[in-house]
């Protein structure tokens, strides 16, 4: 029991990290018609940030900031300009082969700029054991998931309850209503570039004490944010929040008492499912087919 | 076809034939990976280019013709049995896994077969005692047929570009019958194509199989070439290697497949001056293309060719087949 | 004459909007039935409904007794039903002799006979009387993309005609015509009803078109039916009149 409490907990802060970059990556989808197959790079990248600005000497915190600013600039607002715009022009397709593209290149760039090889990255909080119930329960654990909650409740606040939040979720539920409307529709748009950026940033912070900060993280990372969006519910953010936790959790308990070697098989299982039995994933809805 | 298009056709059919006799054995080996890649390329230029659909399976299915090849033919099986087996095997497998997914939304075939990707890698990789996992299966055989042996590099390009001739001729046949035809539509305006009757499921279904036994047959050709293979070489790597290779050629375009795979395969040594950047050149590249003409290389010359022909006063050629703006 | 098509109660909803709220009509042989109404009144919608392009949320299609409500267009199109689009469908880079094989194709044989077989026999014949029938003959091996837009309406048209359907639904068939061309469309259409005995059933703007053409008319108002009968009765009747606001006398 006490070590299902443990694998639980645990299970929640990956997930939530998963959840972090799922809702970015169907808020990019909502918004934009941007199906970002570099998420996982994104998320990747922003450490590599971090660590530079330690390097040059930056305090932890302040390199954290740093890190976050530069994924803003570059993950969120060249990403935007640079590439969604004059790509999206040529349609969907084009896009989505760019963001391959792109993935390919961030990773590289990450090996050639900075190193092939796997970087320790700093923790948020020291790492001591808690003991809770009788399970033993890292620290590290806890602030995850603390920092992952603070995010999401802000994020689902910013949706929500504020005005500028409402005007995204019209504009990325009906973009011409939204411009009848007199929402300024390409700000959104770009708001909810930057606002991902802001999110894989963060989701970056989290994982790397983990995972260690490595070119080649951005493929499983990735591939976690598709299969929680879809599980989820592609169109919907709380779906993506959804996803990402159950994601996070089967992903721990599998680890544990299923056979280590397919790890990573259960849940793309459940993806094959959830896409043949409910395509719109738990939460979300069914899309109509168009004229 | 056109005149310019039938000349440049001929000049590069003379060079795949007479270019080896030039080159080193490095080479010929490049040449030969080429005519392999090349086939699978043709296979995703179906599903994507004809079909409109994204596969991210292409390389997990060069993967199964390949471990298909390596164990039969050790096991006694003849190599051609074992050729069109791995082809059979493919068309199957992407038919079983093709028909529930393209009941569903259009992008989600691309997230169904990145995660049969992955799965596949993960069975060829713990299954060791059929695919000796991560060591991998070493000196494959290059077969001998009807008495020729292959084994020299020589002899092995020209079965490799051989059988390239045999299938796209296959497939060019194809695409001149109704199907082709059916393709087109599919591609041009499916909606219009249902109302007439077309059942766009079903030929999407078809050009999925079929691009996945050509996979197939890829990875058969594949393995005799490298002599060795293992898991790691077929997972989503190859699968966006290929993908990239039939975008940056011209999608949809029948020599799409043909440009997209030369460039990939000697980018790298083209690229020898960037030396470690060549990836990210590549990468940056791409997406450039897709700002400016997304439907690759030949669409760039198709456009060209149609601006020249413009100017010139004539009504406008096209580049052989089929394949304009989306 | 019986009733080729029955739509019962359809209904679509998207969202919060409501397109069609409850629309009950039949469709009987061989009339040329016109559905009219203003913008947004879901004439498009309806049809959609009814030809598998949208599922309804509410309601039944049955074609001669037959369930067909959210059968694929495709399949439907094989039991005989055909039809026009709004926006012009040809496919620009076939030659007018290709798109009517390509319309005519799927509609014999199998799929093994149309990659193996000669299942393109006859087909060849079938498109060239098409052209002729459309007088488009001095047009036949261009590609369609070099048509005039008159030229590839009537095309659009043939196109649906291929498979020699039952019932054909046009939607705004006249939209964006020239009046010659138009007159030269209403007379085909006119002369392929009387050569075939097919059913037809038309939404379009162009008053003139639809009285001229029609025997019998619907008229559509914020998705539902709100009057029925012929072009004359439909002219007088207030109820349409006051719908389209005073428009529903056709300009001078």
């Amino acid at each position: 029991m006490a070590s299902f409490i443990q694998l639980l907990v645990s299970g929640l802060a990956t997930g939530a990290i998963y959840a972090l970059i799922a809702v970015g990556f169907t808020l990019l989808w909502q918004a934009s018609q941007t199906i970002n197959f570099a998420q996982g790079e994104f998320v990747m990248l922003p450490a590599f940030f971090v660590l530079a600005a330690m390097n040059m000497g930056a305090p932890f915190w302040l390199a954290a900031l740093i890190g976050i600013a530069l994924s803003v600039a570059i993950l969120g607002l060249l990403f935007k300009l640079i590439i969604v715009d004059p790509i999206l022009r040529q349609g969907v397709l084009p896009l989505v082969i760019s963001t391959i593209a792109l993935s390919l290149f961030l990773k590289e760039s990450a090996k050639d700029f900075y190193s092939s090889q796997a970087q320790p990255f700093p923790t948020l909080v020291p790492a001591i054991d808690v003991h809770i119930f009788g399970a033993v329960v890292s620290t590290q654990s806890l602030a995850v998931l603390a920092v992952a909650i603070v995010t999401v409740v802000a994020l689902h606040l910013l949706l929500a309850k504020t005005r500028l939040g409402r005007s995204m979720q019209a504009t990325a539920q009906n973009p011409a209503l939204a411009v009848i409307l007199g929402i300024p529709v390409r700000r959104m748009v770009l708001l909810t570039f930057l606002l991902n950026a802001v999110l894989v940033a963060i989701a970056s912070i989290l994982v790397s004490p983990i995972y260690l900060a490595k070119f080649s993280n951005g493929e499983t990372l990735g591939l976690a944010a598709f299969l929680a969006a879809i599980i989820g519910g592609f169109n919907q953010v709380r779906g993506a929040i959804l996803g990402g936790v159950i994601l996070g959790v089967l992903d721990n308990l599998s680890a544990a008492y299923l056979s280590s070697q397919y790890r990573g098989a259960f849940p793309l299982l459940i993806l094959i499912v959830v896409i043949l039995i409910r395509p719109q994933g738990l939460l979300g809805r069914l899309e109509e087919r168009t004229v | 076809m056109t005149r310019p298009g039938a000349v440049a056709l001929a000049i590069a059919c003379a060079a795949a034939v007479a270019a080896p006799f030039l080159l080193k054995s490095f080479g010929i080996y490049l040449l030969s990976l080429w005519a392999v890649l090349a086939v699978a390329a043709i296979g995703l230029n179906l599903t994507l280019g004809y079909a409109g659909q994204i596969s991210l399976a292409q390389g997990a299915f060069v993967g199964i013709g390949a471990y298909c090849v390596a164990l039969l033919v050790p096991a006694g099986v003849p190599y051609p049995v074992a050729f069109v087996s791995a082809g059979l095997l493919c068309f199957a497998i992407g038919w079983l896994l093709g028909y529930p997914a393209l009941r569903v939304q259009h992008h989600y075939l691309a997230f169904i077969t990145l995660a049969f990707t992955t799965l596949v890698f993960l069975v060829l990789r713990n299954e060791e005692w059929l695919t000796n996992g991560i060591y991998g299966i070493n000196a494959i055989a290059r077969p001998t047929l009807l008495g020729w042996s292959t084994g020299r590099p020589l002899q092995f390009y020209f079965f490799c570009l051989g059988a390239l001739a045999v299938i796209a001729l296959a497939i060019r046949w194809m695409l001149r019958s109704p199907w082709g035809r059916a393709f087109v539509a599919l591609r041009e305006n499916p909606i219009r194509a249902l109302s007439l009757g077309v059942d766009t499921r079903r030929y999407t279904l078809i050009a999925f199989a079929l691009g996945a036994s050509l996979g197939g047959l890829s990875g058969a050709l594949y393995a005799p070439l490298v002599q060795f293979i293992e898991p790691s070489s077929f997972g989503l790597g190859l699968s966006f290697n290929l993908l990239l290779m039939v975008i940056v050629g011209g999608s949809g375009f029948f020599f799409g497949p043909f440009v997209g795979a030369l460039i990939a395969v000697l980018l790298p040594e083209w690229l020898r001056i960037a030396e470690g950047y060549y990836l990210m050149a590549y990468a940056a590249g791409v997406m450039a293309l897709m700002a400016f003409c997304p439907s690759g290389v030949l669409g760039l010359i198709d456009r060209a060719s149609k601006a020249i022909a413009a100017r010139r006063g004539f009504g406008a050629p096209t580049l052989g087949i089929e394949r304009p703006q989306p | 004459m019986s009733a080729l098509l029955e739509v019962s109660d359809l209904c679509k909803s998207f969202g919060g909007v409501t397109a069609v709220a409850g629309v009950s009509f039949e469709v009987r042989e061989r009339e040329i039935l016109g559905i009219i109404g203003p913008n947004g009144s879901g004439k498009s919608t309806l049809f959609n409904c009814v030809l598998g392009q949208l599922r309804p949320s509410a309601g039944e299609v049955r074609l001669e007794g037959k369930t067909t409500t959210g059968m694929r267009p495709c399949d439907l199109n094989r039991l005989g039903v055909s039809r026009t689009f709004q926006m012009l469908q040809v496919f620009p880079q076939l030659s007018v002799r290709d798109n009517l094989i390509l319309a005519g194709q799927e509609h014999r044989g199998s799929m093994v006979t149309r990659l193996f077989g000669r299942s393109d026999a006859g087909l060849a014949e079938d498109a060239e009387r098409m052209i002729e029938f459309f007088r488009l003959s001095h047009l036949a091996g261009q590609q369609a993309a070099e048509l005039s837009y008159g030229q590839q309406k009537l095309l659009d048209v043939a196109m649906g005609f291929m498979a020699g359907p039952r019932l054909v639904l046009l939607d705004e068939p006249a939209g964006g015509v020239n009046p010659t061309m138009l007159g030269e469309l209403r007379e085909r259409l006119e002369a392929y009803h009387a050569e075939r005995g097919a059913t037809f059933v038309v939404i379009e703007h162009q008053m003139e078109f639809v009285m001229a053409l029609c025997t019998r008319v619907l008229v559509l108002a914020e998705g539902r039916l709100i009057a029925e009968g012929t072009p004359a009765e439909i002219r007088r009747n207030q109820i349409v009149i006051d719908a389209y606001l005073g428009s529903a006398t056709p300009p001078a």
